[in-house]
């Protein structure tokens, strides 16, 4: 495991967003998660992506895969119930299946993982895209060869998770495209996400506004974007108690 | 020191240990103990994250001002260095005029503290985590302290890691990772209780904790059944969840 380096993780991150910007601009478009399965393949070298989106905490809707298999891998985890993508939402973690063939994952998906290898798969992995009790999907991957991923491989598919992530939980079209150019909610990329503050503001919201956690979140960063503030700042201080926001978004202000 | 309280304490934590257990209120109680046994009046346990973050697991106090200071170490500080050497990190007086991490000093200062200890949390060659001990008096660690406060950080690592044998090196990411997500769930939890009863953060754990152990269920799911709950009502409603 890479040693923890705040500046090196910046930089990382800043590098990942280029390679989803430059990758939308060639095809004429914004930034969106098509981008971001794309870029995941390509940066960690696999052999395909999906993102699947969730319901009710199970694998539901496919919103975008990269190839053949990997349009199959999620479908055969819906049909058998079983599967990387329904640990990942049951745990809230990621699942590395780095050789199929290795018993550990035979035992623990019986009916998934020889289909899986039938299918040309030696390598899964699959992240959560999860903010502490918000679900809202997994994004998996496969690679046609087994073998583990390198920790920089590891750290640029959690990155990208993050940003698919922020895209599920942000995008009011549904389509999960965010501004060219811009970092997540126009502002840098940065490791903010992993404040306390902003969790436990999202909590708060939540009463406040009375709406679900992934609403609460949203209107968080939305109110964050309008004021041209930092989210942690923000959050900061909904937890100190100096902002409340109203349920209409016009009457946000003081105590 | 308290000799039988130290005994008791590994007893206490090994029995955790046996049962299906969650993971961040074992961390936490840890932490508590860590301040109990040792001349510390603040603990926590800080996780690396794949990413290269360092986050906050568990708090003696969760407090802001305390996660503040632990949050601070990603740019400098004890336990970064920690992390990046493996070894134990020594900071015995930040009022001193020279400094190694001023920012961090001037940050711990301001709340309090005087000295930090920052203990490594390996697996093999890996360096997982650490135990962070804080001190309201310079040089407050003798070597036996450090000792204790070494045999607690092993402890937490095997606590972190107990579910599967740590066969691959991908587990170990893997249950990381599901901690990390757990704190993220409570503290979202913290937040909806609090505010729901005008309480502080402290108090809002707590009440999320107890409620957990007297109803027999792990803290961890008692927090995202409650932010995911429609209702804001404390107890929440129960909900079936399946069993790993």
């Amino acid at each position: 495991m890479a040693h923890p380096d705040a500046q090196m993780t910046d930089r990382r991150t800043v590098i990942v967003w280029g390679q989803l910007a430059a990758h939308a601009a060639a095809h004429g478009r914004r930034v969106s998660i098509v981008d971001v399965c794309a870029i995941a393949v390509r940066s960690a070298e696999l052999s395909g992506a999906w993102l699947a989106v969730a319901r009710d905490g199970e694998p539901d809707f496919v919103m975008c895969v990269t190839d053949l298999v990997s349009e199959q891998l999620p479908e055969l985890q819906l049909t058998l119930g079983e599967g990387p993508c329904h640990d990942v939402l049951a745990w809230a973690a990621p699942v590395l299946a780095g050789d199929l063939a290795d018993a550990e994952f035979r035992r623990r998906w019986p009916a998934f993982t020889p289909a899986a290898r039938q299918l040309g798969a030696g390598a899964v992995f699959a992240f959560p895209l999860i903010v502490g009790a918000i679900r809202a999907g997994v994004f998996g991957l496969y690679r046609g060869s087994a073998g583990p991923l390198s920790d920089g491989q590891l750290g640029d598919l959690l990155i990208l998770a993050d940003v698919a992530t922020m895209m599920l939980l942000g995008s009011s079209d549904g389509h999960g495209e965010v501004e060219d150019g811009a970092g997540l909610d126009g502002q840098a990329p940065d490791l903010a996400l992993h404040r306390a503050e902003i969790d436990q503001a999202t909590g708060m919201l939540t009463v406040q506004l009375d709406v679900s956690p992934a609403e609460a979140f949203a209107r968080l960063r939305a109110y964050a974007y309008s004021q041209d503030r930092r989210l942690t700042e923000v959050a900061g201080d909904i937890v100190a108690r100096r902002l409340r926001l109203r349920r209409d978004p016009g009457q946000d202000g003081g105590p | 020191m308290d000799t039988q309280l130290l005994s008791d304490t590994f007893v206490d934590l090994a029995d955790t240990m046996v049962a299906d257990f969650d993971v961040i209120d074992f961390l936490h109680m840890l932490t508590d103990r860590s301040v109990r046994l040792l001349p510390a009046s603040a603990a926590g346990v800080m996780l690396a994250d794949p990413r290269g973050e360092l986050r906050v697991a568990a708090a003696s106090s969760e407090e802001a001002d305390l996660l503040d200071l632990f949050q601070l170490q990603n740019d400098q500080g004890p336990c970064l260095e920690c992390f990046r050497t493996g070894q134990p990190v020594t900071a015995a007086d930040l009022t001193g005029p020279v400094q190694r991490w001023p920012r961090f000093a001037q940050a711990a200062t301001q709340s309090g503290f005087r000295a930090v200890q920052a203990l490594p949390m390996r697996l093999r060659d890996q360096v997982i985590g650490a135990l962070n001990l804080f001190a309201e008096g310079p040089d407050p660690f003798d070597p036996a302290d450090l000792r204790i406060g070494q045999a607690l950080a092993d402890v937490a690592t095997i606590g972190l890691l107990h579910e599967r044998n740590v066969r691959r090196r991908e587990t170990i990411t893997e249950q990381l990772q599901a901690a990390l997500n757990s704190r993220v769930a409570i503290e979202q939890a913290k937040g909806k209780l609090a505010e729901r009863l005008g309480i502080d953060m402290d108090r809002a754990f707590a009440m999320l904790r107890d409620y957990a152990r007297n109803s027999n269920r792990l803290l961890t799911d008692v927090a995202r059944d409650f932010v995911e709950g429609a209702s804001a009502d404390f107890p929440p409603p129960q909900r079936r969840r399946p069993t790993r």
